[in-house]
């Protein structure tokens, strides 16, 4: 499965599957991924332009047809009760009208579930950046404007966002971790975790284009999974402890990159300096 | 030398025969007639192995095929697939997972398993182990079909030594896979065939009769001989195929024939993805690739799944 992107041909028939749980069913169904308002009508000042190349066509919205898709969307209300399981699927598949052998659909099984949840708030997060809300919500609490946020702030506040949706699976995502780390879905595990990087960079507004486009992504990975790790064993109610957590991850990551800028810098005077002092001496450098 | 009046005796027949003319009624009245009737014959051919058979006779052979192997079965499965066969079969059970560890719904009572071709219980035993051992779920029911008696009755013998016997849970029917009136429309939860279907007449017709029978969200889930993809390890299997499986068959169970018209029927079965669009064709979804390989490819597990119907 090349890629996992949010479904959105498909989600005007999922409004009507049943979601009974305890969770409101406003967080689960991902009906308003797409926003409705249509980008011109928006009172925001013009983003950059995502990079676009007519070599690389889009890639397809997913690879889940409209069944699999009814059942994974069933399943989600019962993961905060039976996990990432094939329990939860089952469920899933009885709630959307489907049978329990129904489930032979994903080849895959529990790790699809896995898959679509994260897919699926990947997508959340996108809509409710695209809606705009939550910069003005962040900037409006610390009495600021939105265009004075930066790209470091955004990203540390899409982090903190995507992680609070794990909240109400915070008890199953453990297992969640442990599947993922499994030999044979390693490698769809970390493209779904670069996916999201490079969503929560594009969205913030990051616009590099050399080396350091692989070293941003690479750091917020590193920051989002270890941040992942403390938020399943986080008793605060509302993520405090993990928030902490991730803002001393970023000021290391500044403190890192302060770092290695300098050291660029050194080392390059001292080379000029060196062949300099060469070229003054006769070398021909 | 002691070969020598087996092949005078062949040489001999193959003479008398081409003596013998074509078309051994030829008064001029009916000469027409009897033409269109060998016509007609020669349309409805299909394979038996690697000889063309008329579709009407294919079923008996098969049958005294598998009237002859019955009873060395097992020991013959496993020497010919060196005790892979029961890997395969297990993996295979294992990934259906039958039998659902919830508690049924009100109108939910155990899922209702077909076994097609299914004579000496193989899956239908692991199918109930699994489904009671792991899963908890003793509602779970196996109808094992067979369109041999002989196979059957092996079945029937062994069933004897399972928790299963003479329970609701566990039945034996002997029917023809291709049409079975006597099963309702959508009343089967999961419909197998493991090594199958390869035997059916016509497999088109028996993917349309499985879809019939499945409940909407039903699984049709086949285990088949299939392709070989890597080219070297496919020159091996094939040498271990022509070469050494006829033999074991003549020494083990006294039947050099049955053995090569397995081997043939397996180099004649469809590849992965022609079985594949078949399974399509007969209108099931197929999930993901639709396949799985096992051991390189000597064997596949299909699936497909009957979608449900919008209304």
């Amino acid at each position: 499965m090349a890629s996992l992107r949010m479904p959105r041909r498909a989600l005007p028939s999922l409004k009507s599957v049943r979601t009974p749980s305890s969770i409101s069913t406003s967080t689960f169904t991902s009906t308003h991924l797409r926003p409705s308002v249509p980008s011109q009508s928006r009172s925001q000042p013009p983003q950059i332009r995502p990079y676009h190349s007519t070599l690389h066509p889009r890639l397809p919205d997913h690879t889940y047809n409209n069944s699999q898709t009814a059942i994974l969307t069933a399943s989600l209300p019962h993961i905060p009760t039976h996990g990432f399981s094939a329990e939860s699927l089952a469920l899933g598949a009885r709630d959307a009208g489907f049978l329990d052998v129904s489930v032979q659909l994903f080849p895959r099984a529990e790790f699809d579930l896995i898959l679509f949840w994260l897919a699926s708030r990947r997508g959340l997060l996108r809509a409710k950046v695209e809606e705009g809300a939550l910069f003005r919500r962040v900037a409006d609490q610390a009495g600021r404007d939105v265009s004075s946020l930066d790209v470091e702030e955004k990203c540390r506040i899409l982090v903190m966002e995507r992680l609070k949706m794990n909240e109400d699976v915070k008890g199953q995502w453990s297992g969640a971790l442990a599947q993922m780390s499994l030999l044979g879905n390693i490698t769809l595990s970390l493209s779904e975790l670069h996916a999201l990087s490079n969503d929560i960079l594009s969205l913030a507004g990051d616009s590099a284009v050399d080396a350091s486009w692989y070293s941003r992504r690479f750091g917020l990975s590193a920051i989002y999974a270890s941040a992942e790790m403390v938020m399943t064993r986080d008793p605060t109610p509302d993520l405090s402890e993990t928030e902490t957590f991730v803002n001393r991850r970023f000021e290391d990551k500044l403190a890192l990159n302060q770092k290695i800028e300098g050291l660029s810098q050194c080392v390059s005077f001292v080379g000029n300096t060196a062949v300099g002092v060469g070229r003054s001496w006769g070398l021909k450098i | 030398m002691s070969s020598h009046p087996a092949w005078r005796a062949l040489h001999h027949s193959a003479k008398r025969r081409a003596f013998q003319p074509a078309t051994p009624y030829r008064c001029f009245s009916c000469t027409r007639q009897t033409q269109n009737q060998f016509k007609s014959e020669q349309d409805r051919m299909t394979h038996f192995g690697f000889t063309n058979v008329p579709e009407s006779e294919k079923e008996s052979r098969v049958g005294a095929v598998f009237s002859s192997v019955a009873s060395s079965y097992d020991t013959m499965n496993d020497l010919m697939s060196l005790g892979i066969h029961r890997l395969w079969k297990d993996h295979f059970v294992r990934s259906l997972n039958p039998g659902s560890p919830l508690p049924a719904g009100p109108h939910r009572k155990g899922w209702n398993i077909l076994d097609i071709a299914g004579g000496t219980g193989d899956i239908a035993f692991r199918m109930l182990d699994h489904a009671t051992n792991i899963n908890h779920d003793i509602e779970t029911r196996v109808t094992i079909s067979d369109i041999n008696a002989d196979m059957l009755a092996e079945g029937r013998k062994r069933s004897v030594n399972t928790p299963y016997y003479n329970t609701p849970r566990l039945d034996f029917v002997e029917a023809n896979a291709e049409h079975m009136p006597h099963i309702p429309s959508a009343s089967v939860d999961l419909y197998t065939v493991v090594f199958g279907i390869r035997n059916f007449t016509d497999k088109q017709a028996a993917l349309n009769e499985a879809y019939r029978v499945l409940k909407p969200g039903g699984v049709f889930a086949c285990m088949e001989f299939s392709k070989v993809d890597n080219p070297v390890f496919d020159a091996i299997y094939k040498r271990w195929n022509f070469s050494a499986i006829p033999m074991i068959g003549q020494l083990v169970a006294g039947d050099r024939d049955s053995y090569q018209y397995l081997v043939e029927s397996i180099e004649q079965f469809p590849s992965q993805d022609e079985f594949r669009g078949m399974i399509q064709k007969a209108g099931f979804m197929i999930p993901g690739k639709g396949y799985e390989n096992l051991t390189g490819g000597i064997a596949a597990i299909h699936k497909g799944i009957k979608p449900i119907v919008k209304v």
